[in-house]
Parts: structure tokens; sequence; C-alpha cells
């Protein structure tokens, strides 16, 4: 680029005019003949008449006949020749030749018109770009005494350009070139100055330059942008993104540029009656603004790549919105290209990084549903995958909700998108896994390790799969998964946790000796791994159980031994342990220990042990729970009820102290079993007055109390209490589980199958550990038999009588199996679970008698009448006082009507007027269709 | 001027008796037929005011509704109130304004030039927050189409004075009206995207604020008059937003490229702000776990 400072025509006429000629002129054409003085006039007479050409060879003759003198007269002659002669050429247009005669004026004396001089030495320069000699005429000039402000400013302007053509940055800015008054001269120099300025990298003299330029026309500098540009590229790649985003920011769009450049174009080409010298300048100039327009289409498109890395530094200086709107518009302009693509994914990381997760997800699920298989799909899936399984409170729910996009990829064998499928497999699975759909989530593992075999998520996914299986309680080849993963990965991440799993599954595989010898193994190897206070709590179990069951091959084995060696590895466990769980969990399995033992005060003085080891973490509720039942079992019963009252009042607000729940369970049964009338009424009194004085915020709290008085005043106010709770509590994270389960209840009472899965859903999500959320299990399976879904009944039923075993209160469970198997016709099937239930001790009772009259219907279904009559014969002769006589009455009339199809009308009459002599039975309903019958079959 | 004009001007010319006062003004007055006369002006008596030309004997009454325009000489001197505002010394700009244009109040209902003054101070009661006299100007101005470039500027200001007021719903309004709460992409105007954004901030609709303001600098990086108070702007919702580490990278960049200038005022206001906040966060975090 050539910035153009020319003399002004003004200029260059007043230096012109000014020039004296004494002598007087001639022409002639052979001027040695002539004297001196003659050739001398002659060229004043040429350069008089504009007959510049004409005039070189005399002032030539002349100079040529006097430089050699030294008189002061001719020496004076010369150089005013010299100085004519070079005017002269310039005029003619040779300014080089014209320089080479002011550089011979220049160095002599006398030097008369020394500035005008050297200001046509610079021009002559000037047109030959020779910049280095430019500066050295421009200094001199600047050295010369009373210079006129023009002639100051114009020699600035010279010196300024001079350096700034040869990159002196530092210099061309300290050359005062701003301070013009011509518009064109002072909008030149802003530019070459903000350029000298981005060139040598001052930053805070470029700043405070910046609104002076952008509030002109400068600032349509096509060389300036490029500049600009090219800047901001280097600082950008050197991390410098502040000064990097401020240069970006400057650079305008090439259509912008283009506009004002062909707009100045066609004013220039407009203007009219201009000098010669003028017109090679406009030619120049618009020469010049040509090349650059040029140079600027060439260019590939650079708006948007200096847009992107605007929003890339944005980003990187947390001015997140300013980069999200950019890659919002690049990638709305061009969703399909490159910059778009990673625009979206830039677009999607800044909305996380605001937590405008709603936003992002939108974005994301967006761009999925309009280009499934578009550049950025997977790395979208992963990103909100990723989201939501990190969050504080994970959203399998989401991740497994992006199952048909994952789905829906096209194959590749781009190893990049390669590993990102396998990721997303492999977060799918753990999104499955969140959920509890083991099933899913093994399968989602099982991919990772069928399709991707060099993803570095493989081993994990080795080992987790395992983990699927023993969540599904396929404790087999939950084994032969962690024992593959053992083969293939030693030294794995998860090396040493498999052996602790490999104990795990053989527990549950029933194989205790040999789980015990994993156990063992797993403890002496790794002593400190996060796991072994639960290995310690684990084998501790398997030597408690040791005295529990009846197993010959623990026959032989001192019962006390085994229970210190399981106290032993309790206390380990408390000490070793990593989190509260896990010594709470110690304690409490000790002191259950402790209790087969009647050792009540070393209960007492485990609890404090706990509560004083693990403080701020204990489970205080649960501690005080056990403190509590050991003091009701050392007879100090005022003690026990004091100390749960004060429990209950302490913690009873905290939703998440499961304790609290046991103790107003515990505290009903010492009301109920070990108070008399009067401390009973006490209790009751003392629990209305706190419930009155409860904080009206402390809704939790008054829920548990409202609870323990309802459990206080029997199973009808608690039903009540449950139903009211149902119709009241819609948002339920102030319910605590005892009541929770209450509401179960009710919402099976009531058949409201809605309320049953919500309560579900909310009770196995929240409370997970809660001795009560079997009554969760019971409602899920009520609603799946309200809604005459057999097998779902038949699986939750199932899945909640092998986390629950088969306890007292798990009867229904068991009920329910046998009842659906048997509406499944499979009789046999029934039969056998009806059967199971008269086998288990804790069932006996009301279940047992219900059982055998199912047995009595799965053999009277077959055909197996007699069988079936013996059945029935045995509920109404075993069973007659359960359930108020239902089962009984049922019998009676069951066993009639085989009776009756076997043809023994006389034993069926019998059968019915027994039932009517039977006291349990005669009151009830069926007594009148027995007596119905028996008149229709003519018995008196 | 037409024959009508002339006769409504010179019917309402009177010789004056009552009207007396303060020292008459020096005053050009234009007529709307475009005669226009140098001379003084006397007072103001309803529909009429008094003038006199030189050559007149006494003031003549003319009726204000044939007056095209009022030129006043007004005791002002610019390059000193030119230098007091890049000084950012607004008080004392609004206190030399109105003691100048104090004299002509009177006259305020006629077009003069003293709209470019009242212009200047519609800027400077809103830089110096008096928002009720700034929209009381700018209303005005609002009105005046005849120059559409200042009228286009008054309405803005219009709309900054009633949401920096603290009047949402007269800004919602008012938005409707010019049509600004229509089309806020990132091809809007910046001033259209800027005042949005006010307004969002104002109703506390932080995150919708931040999208527009985010606009104006993403897409008018050379506006250099609506950059810095949008960058300013930008910052203080940040604040809001709870990102400071954003805010004050927002001050840093102003401090960088807006020296002197309101916004660079501000911006040291808004980061001794943040430092508060944070050192209450940091207080409020640390009584948090002391309590957990």
């Amino acid at each position: 680029m050539m910035l153009g400072f020319r003399f002004s025509g003004k200029l260059v006429r007043i230096f012109l005019c000014a020039a004296a000629f004494s002598a007087c002129s001639a022409f002639a054409q052979d001027f040695s003949t002539m004297g001196l003085s003659s050739v001398v006039a002659v060229a004043q007479n040429r350069l008089q008449r504009g007959e510049y050409s004409a005039a070189i060879p005399p002032l030539e003759e002349a100079i040529s006949r006097t430089k050699e003198l030294t008189d002061p007269q001719k020496l004076e002659i010369l150089q005013n020749c010299r100085f004519q002669l070079a005017r002269a050429l310039f005029k003619t247009g040779d300014s080089a030749a014209g320089v080479s005669v002011l550089e011979d004026y220049l160095k002599q004396e006398p030097r008369k018109k020394e500035r005008m001089a050297l200001r046509m030495m610079a021009q002559g320069l000037f047109d030959s770009q020779n910049w280095k000699q430019i500066e050295l005429v421009a200094g001199r000039l600047l050295d010369m005494p009373d210079l006129t402000k023009d002639d100051r400013l114009n020699a600035n302007l010279m010196l300024g350009q001079a350096q700034f053509q040869q990159e002196k940055w530092k210099a061309c800015i300290k050359a005062r070139t701003n301070k013009s008054t011509d518009d064109k001269a002072k909008q030149v120099t802003q530019v070459m100055i903000v350029r000298a300025l981005v060139e040598d990298e001052n930053w805070d003299e470029l700043w405070s330059w910046i609104p002076r330029v952008y509030r002109t026309d400068s600032k349509y500098d096509i060389t300036l942008n490029l500049t600009v540009m090219r800047a901001g590229k280097a600082r950008f790649k050197q991390d410098d993104s502040l000064h990097a985003l401020l240069l970006y920011r400057m650079v305008l769009p090439r259509e912008e540029l283009i506009d004002f450049a062909n707009g100045r174009i066609a004013e220039i080409s407009k203007k009219a009656g201009l000098s010669e010298l003028d017109r090679k300048a406009r030619v120049k100039e618009l020469e010049n603004i040509r090349k650059l327009v040029e140079e600027l289409t060439n260019l590939p498109p650079y708006e948007d790549e200096v847009a992107f890395r605007i929003g890339l530094i944005y980003r990187e200086l947390k001015r997140y919105w300013e980069g999200y709107v950019l890659f919002d518009m690049l990638n709305t302009k061009d969703p399909d290209g490159d910059i778009g693509e990673t625009s979206i994914l830039q677009l999607v990381a800044i909305l996380y990084d605001l937590k405008e997760t709603a936003r992002a997800e939108e974005r994301i699920l967006a761009y999925l549903d309009e280009r499934p298989n578009g550049k950025s799909a997977r790395i979208l899936i992963s990103t909100m995958m990723r989201d939501n399984l990190r969050r504080e409170t994970p959203n399998p729910g989401k991740v497994i909700g992006l199952r048909k996009y994952v789905d829906g990829l096209s194959p590749t064998t781009d190893e990049d998108e390669l590993q990102t499928t396998a990721d997303l497999h492999y977060m799918m699975a753990f999104g499955y896994f969140m959920a509890r759909d083991y099933g899913r989530s093994d399968e989602q593992f099982g991919e990772v390790i069928s399709d991707y075999p060099n993803s570095p998520v493989l081993p994990d996914s080795y080992y987790y799969r395992g983990m699927t299986h023993m969540m599904q309680a396929d404790y087999q080849k939950a084994l032969d998964t962690f024992e593959n993963y053992q083969g293939k990965y030693e030294g794995g991440e998860h090396y040493s946790a498999s052996t602790f799993r490999r104990a795990v599954c053989l527990v549950g595989l029933n194989q205790t000796t040999e789980a015990e010898a994993v156990f063992t193994e797993f403890i002496t190897a790794h002593p400190d791994h996060e796991f072994v206070s639960e290995a310690y709590s684990m084998r501790g179990d398997i030597e408690a159980a040791k005295e529990l069951e009846d197993d010959p091959e623990t026959k032989d084995v001192d019962e006390s031994a085994t229970l210190d060696r399981a106290l032993d590895d309790y206390r380990k466990a408390i000490e070793k342990a990593v989190n509260s769980g896990q010594a709470s969990y110690a304690a409490f399995q000790a002191a259950k220990v402790y209790k087969l033992e009647f050792r009540w005060q070393e209960i007492i003085d485990l609890m404090n042990e706990y509560l004083n080891l693990k403080k701020g973490e204990a489970n205080v509720s649960e501690a005080v729970f056990w403190v509590g039942r050991a003091q009701i079992a050392l007879g100090q019963i005022d003690e026990a009820v004091a100390a749960y009252l004060d429990a209950i009042l302490t913690f009873g607000n905290d939703v998440d102290q499961n304790g609290v729940d046991k103790i107003v369970h515990e505290l009903v049964a010492i009301a109920n079993q070990r108070l008399t009338d009067d401390d009973r009424d006490s209790l009751t009194i003392k629990l209305k007055l706190k419930l009155t004085d409860v904080d009206p915020s402390a809704q939790t709290l008054k829920v548990r109390l409202q609870m323990a008085l309802a459990y206080l005043k029997g199973a009808e106010a608690s039903s009540s209490l449950g139903a009211e709770l149902l119709a009241s509590q819609k948002d339920l994270k102030f319910v605590p589980p005892i009541a929770l389960a209450l509401m179960c209840d009710a919402a099976v009472e009531a058949g409201d199958a809605e309320e049953m899965g919500r309560l579900y859903d909310y009770f196995t999500e929240n409370f997970e550990e809660s001795d009560d959320l079997w009554h969760a299990y019971r409602a899920k399976t009520y609603q799946f038999l309200a809604k005459d879904d057999l097998d779902a009944a038949m699986e939750i039923a199932n899945e909640a009588l092998e986390i629950y075993g088969a306890d007292t209160y798990m009867g229904w469970a068991q009920i329910i199996k046998a009842d659906t198997l048997f509406k499944q016709r499979k009789y046999d099937e029934a039969e056998e679970a009806y059967k199971l239930i008269t086998s288990v001790p804790e069932w006996r009772g009301p279940l047992s008698a219900e059982a055998m009259y199912g047995m009595g219907r799965c053999r009277k279904a077959s055909g197996d009448l007699e069988t079936a009559h013996n059945f029935f014969q045995r509920t109404y002769l075993l069973y007659k006082a359960y359930d108020d006589g239902k089962w009984a009455a049922e019998g009676y009339l069951s066993a009639a009507e085989c009776l009756l199809e076997l043809n023994r009308e006389a034993d069926a009459i019998k059968t019915w007027r027994d039932m009517l002599e039977e006291g349990y039975v005669n009151t009830l309903p069926q007594a009148e269709t027995a007596k119905e019958l028996i008149k229709k079959h003519g018995g008196a | 001027m037409n024959k009508t004009t002339l006769k409504l001007a010179v019917a309402g010319i009177l010789l004056t008796t009552g009207m007396a006062g303060a020292e008459p003004l020096n005053v050009e007055w234009l007529l709307r037929g475009g005669l226009s006369w140098k001379g003084q002006l006397f007072g103001r008596d309803g529909d009429w005011i008094e003038l006199k030309r030189p050559e007149d004997l006494k003031p003549v009454r003319v009726g204000a509704n044939t007056i095209k325009e009022l030129i006043f000489e007004i005791d002002l001197d610019i390059e000193k109130v030119s230098k007091m505002v890049k000084n950012r010394e607004f008080e004392q700009v609004v206190a030399t304004l109105e003691k100048a244009i104090d004299p002509f109040t009177e006259y305020s209902d006629i077009p003069s030039n003293l709209t470019k003054y009242n212009a200047l101070l519609m800027e400077l009661y809103y830089r110096t927050a008096q928002y009720d006299k700034s929209l009381a100007i700018s209303s005005k101005i609002a009105e005046d189409d005849r120059n559409p470039e200042l009228q286009e500027k008054s309405r803005v200001y219009q709309a900054l004075a009633l949401i920096d007021g603290g009047k949402p719903s007269e800004a919602d309004a008012l938005l409707a009206k010019y049509g600004w709460d229509q089309e806020l992409s990132g091809d809007a105007s910046p001033q259209k995207l800027y005042i949005a954004a006010k307004l969002m901030a104002l109703k506390k609709q932080y995150s919708e604020a931040m999208l527009l303001i985010a606009r104006v600098i993403a897409f008018n990086s050379s506006d250099l008059e609506w950059m810095q108070p949008a960058e300013m702007l930008c910052a203080e919702i940040y604040t809001e937003l709870g990102l400071y580490d954003s805010a004050e990278e927002v001050c840093r960049q102003i401090d960088v490229l807006y020296k002197d200038s309101p916004e660079f005022d501000q911006a040291q206001q808004l980061k001794l702000k943040i430092e508060k906040l944070r050192a209450e966060q940091e207080l409020e975090e640390s009584l948090e776990s002391k309590e957990a």
C-alpha cells in the first residue's frame, strides 16, 4: 500500500513562483558559444514561458560551466541553476533526475531555497518510494529553523509515512502526524497510527485511538481491517484473549468494506480539473483501492471465522451470553457447515456453563430431531447424557429418553465416532442402572463389550455388567462376570472391588463358606479399600448366621465363639467405615447380635461408642432406638419411653431420620405391652400436648406425632389417619416413611390405583432403606392387580419376597402370588404357593386358613374333588376362628359343593347343618346361603 | 409570506400597554410566511407576545401561533460547557444550562433554538438520574417532527427515563407504541435491543435481558454510541445473575476501552459493589458450612 502524501498543488505552485531567477533568458540550440549570463537568461526565459524541457539544456550548460568554480557569485548562479534544473526535471516527469540534481544542490552552499529543495526532493523520492531517503530529508527539513506550522506538519507527515513504510512503528507513532487539519490527511494518518499501534502491540494507546477511528470512515480502510484481523489471530494464537477479542471486534464485514471502497472509487473517479500531479495521484489511489478490493474479494470468507473466534473468546472470558448469541447466529446461518456444526456444540456448552439446562436440552433435542445423523449428534447426545448422570440429583429418565437417538445413529467406521458411540451405550447402561432397569442396563453394557472392543470403557463395562447381574440376583452370572473381569484385567481399576463383589455373589448363592473365605482374602489384600468395612460386616453376618442356622456343617461350631467373631468383625467394620452408612450398618447388626445373647448393657455401650465415633454422621435416632430397646429389656421402661419421646421431638422433623419411625413403632409397642393403663394415658396426653405445641412449619414432626397417637389408639384410628393423609398430602416431601406406609395401605383400601403408583414411585425413590418400604411394594402389586396385569403383579410380588423374605408382614405377597397363579389356571403351582404359606411359621394364623382354603380351590378346579373336600374340611376344622370365621364359612360351603359334585347330597346337607351349628360362622352371611341350600336340597 | 398569515400577524399587532416586567430579550423571529426580523422580546400575555424591532417606536403584539421559530440570543459559553461535559461534570452543566435558558422558559411552547439546549438537558437530566425532568423534555421533543433525528433520539430517552425511573408498565406501553417490542433478533437496531434489555432487567427477567444485550454487543461492536452503555448494562445484568467473574471481565474491558466516559465511572462503582457482594457471599457460605 502507498499512502500518498503529496505536497498540495497550491504548495508546489507557491514554491515554484517563489523561486527567484535573476538571469535573463535566450533560446538557442548551441549554448557553448554563448556567454554564461546569456545561457542563464535563455533558461530563465524558457522557464517563464513554461517550456521546461527546453529550459533543461541551457541549465545543464550553465551548471557544467560553473560547477568547478569557487567564486561566490558564480556559486550562487550554479546553485540557482541546479534548483531550477531540478524543478524543470520534476515538471517534465523525470523526478529521479530531479532528485539527483537536488542532492548536489543540497550538498553545497549557498542554499537559499533549501527548504523548498528539501520538499521537492521528498516529492521526488516519494515517487520512487525511497522511504529511507524521505525519512532523512524530512528529518533535515524538521531541523530547519523558523518552519511555518504547515511546513512542520507536512514534514511530520512525510517523516511519519516514511517511517511507517519502513515499519518503524514506534518512530512513526511519535512523528505527530495526527495534527493535520485536512480531513483526508487526518483520516489516512489515523489509519496509519492505528496500524502502527497494532503492529507495535501498543494496546493502551491503541484503545484510546479506537473511538476516534471508529467515529470516522477510517474504520472502512481495508488494510486496517486486514491488519487488525491478522493481529487478532496472532493474539488469539498466543492466548491473549482480551486483546484478540478487542481486535477482532474491530473487523468489519467484507461486504461493508467493499461497498465503501466502491463508493470511494466512484467519488474519486468523478473529480475533474485536476493537475497532472493530482491526476497521477488519483490514478495511483484508484489502482491501490482496486488492488485492495481484489485482495479482499479473493480472501476466503472471514466473517464467520472471526465471529466464531470472538464467540470462543467470549466464552473463555466467561462472557457467556455474548458467545451464545454469536454461536446461535452461526448455527442458524449455516447449520450444516463446519462452523455451524461446531457452533451448536459451543452454544450448548455455554448453556450448560450458565446452568440453562432446559434451554440446552431443548436445543439438543431440536438438533437431534432435525439431524438425527448430523455431525454433532453423537457429541450432543453424550453431553446431555453426561449432564443428567452427573448432576446432584441424576435424571436417568432423560438419559433413557435418548435411546431412540442412539439407536438411530448410522453405523460408522470413524474411530472417534466409534469411541463416542461406545460411551453413549455405556452412559445409557448407567441410565438404566440408576432407573433400576438392570436388564436393559445389562444389555447396553453388553453392546459395549460385543461391538466396541477398543473402547476405553470396555473394562468398566465388564465390571458394571457384573453389577447388573448382581442387582437382578443372578448371582452365578454375576460371579462369572466378575471372575471374567479379574481374568482379563489384573490390576484393573475394579480388580479389588471385584473380589468383594465375588464374595457378595457367593453369599447370594448361599455358598457362605466360600464367601467367608473370599471376604477374608479381600480384607487381607485390601485392608484400606472403601468396601472393607462392608466386607467385615458381611463376614460378621455370616458368622452371626452360623449360630442361627440349623446347618449340619455348622453344628460343631462353638456358637458363642462365632458370635464373638461376628461382633469383632462389626467393630472393625465401624472402625474402617468410610461413610456413615457402613458404620451404621455394622453398629446395628452388632446390636442385633447382642440382642440374641440378651447382652443389653453391651448394646447401650456399643451405641454410645458408635455415637461418639461418628458424631455428626451417626444415625442418632436408630441408635436411640437400640438404647431404648436395651433399656426396656433391662426394665428401665420410663427411661426408654423418655428417651424415645425426646428422640422423636429432636429428630422427628427430619424426614430422612428412619430411626424415628422405628422409635414410633417401638414406643407404641412398649405402651401396649409394658405400660400400665395410667402410664399409657399419660403418654397419650404427652404426645397430644406436644402435637399442640408443634411449630406449624415442622410438618414432618407433626405427622410423626399424629402417627404415634393413631397407633396408640388402634388399627381403626391408624386406618382413618392413613385415609386422611392420602387425601391431604399432595406434596409428599414432608411425609416420613412411616406415614407413606400408612398412605399406601389407605390407597389399597380405597382401590385408588393412581395413588398406589405415585406412592410407590416416591417411596422407593426416596426411602430405599426404610423398614416400611414393603407397603409400597404391596401398593404397587395391587395397582397391577387393579389393572388386571397379572404378570406384572407376580413380578413385583416376587421382587418384594426376594427383598423381604418370609417375614410375618410379607404373607400378603405369597398369597397374591398363589392367587394370581390360580387365576392363571396354574393350579399345581398355585397349590405349591399356598402350601408354602402353611409351612412358614411366621405366616401361621389367618394366612394359613386362607392358604388351606386356596389349596382346596386348586384341587377342586383340577377336578380332584376328594382332596379338595379334605382341604376345605381342614380349613373349617382347623382355622374356624381366623378372620372372624370367614375362611371356615367358605370352607363349609366349598366342602359341601364338592360333596354335591361327588353325588353325596346327604353329606353335603350334613355339612351345611354342621355349619349352622358352628358358633364361629352361623351368624355370617354365608350361613344364609347354607340355609337356602338345605332348603333347595330337601333338608329340613 | 402569504396574505392570510400576514393578515393574522398584522391583526395581532397591538400597541402594548400593560405587559411589562423582566429585561427585554434579544431575539430573531421567523413568521410562518418566511419573513424574519431581529429585535427584542418584551413579554408574553397568553397567546400574544410582545416584540419590538429597532425601528419601531413601541413593541407590537404578535400571535404566538404565527411564529414559526424564535431564535434567542442565549448567553452560554459553549466551549466551557463542552469541556464540562467532557469532564463529566454533569451537575454543573445542568445548572449552567438551566440558568442560561431560564429567561426563555415562558416561550417553550413556541418552536425555537432552545430545542437543542433542551435536548442536551434531556440527556443530562437522564445522566444525573432526574428521570421525570428528562421525560418531560423527551416527551415534548418526541412529538416534534421538525428534526427526525432529534425526534428519534428523544424517543430513546423517553423510554430510558421511564425504565430507569422504575415505570415498567408505562415503558411497556411506550415500546409497544413505537413498535420497539417486536422483532428483537440479532438484526434489530442496537438502541431497540438495548432499551428492551433494560426493560427486561427492570422486570428482573435477567436471562432474557442478557440475551438481548448480548445481541447489541455481539452484532454492533463498531457502533460505539451503543456499545458503551450496552457493555455497562451487560456487566450489571451479569452481576444480578450472580456471575461475578463475567461482570468483572466486562468491567475490565470497559476500563480498557472507554476511559474518561460515564461508563468508566459506573464500572468502578460496579466493581466495588461486586466486591461487597462477594464478601457477603463468602460470609454466607462460611456461616452455612459452620451450620452444616
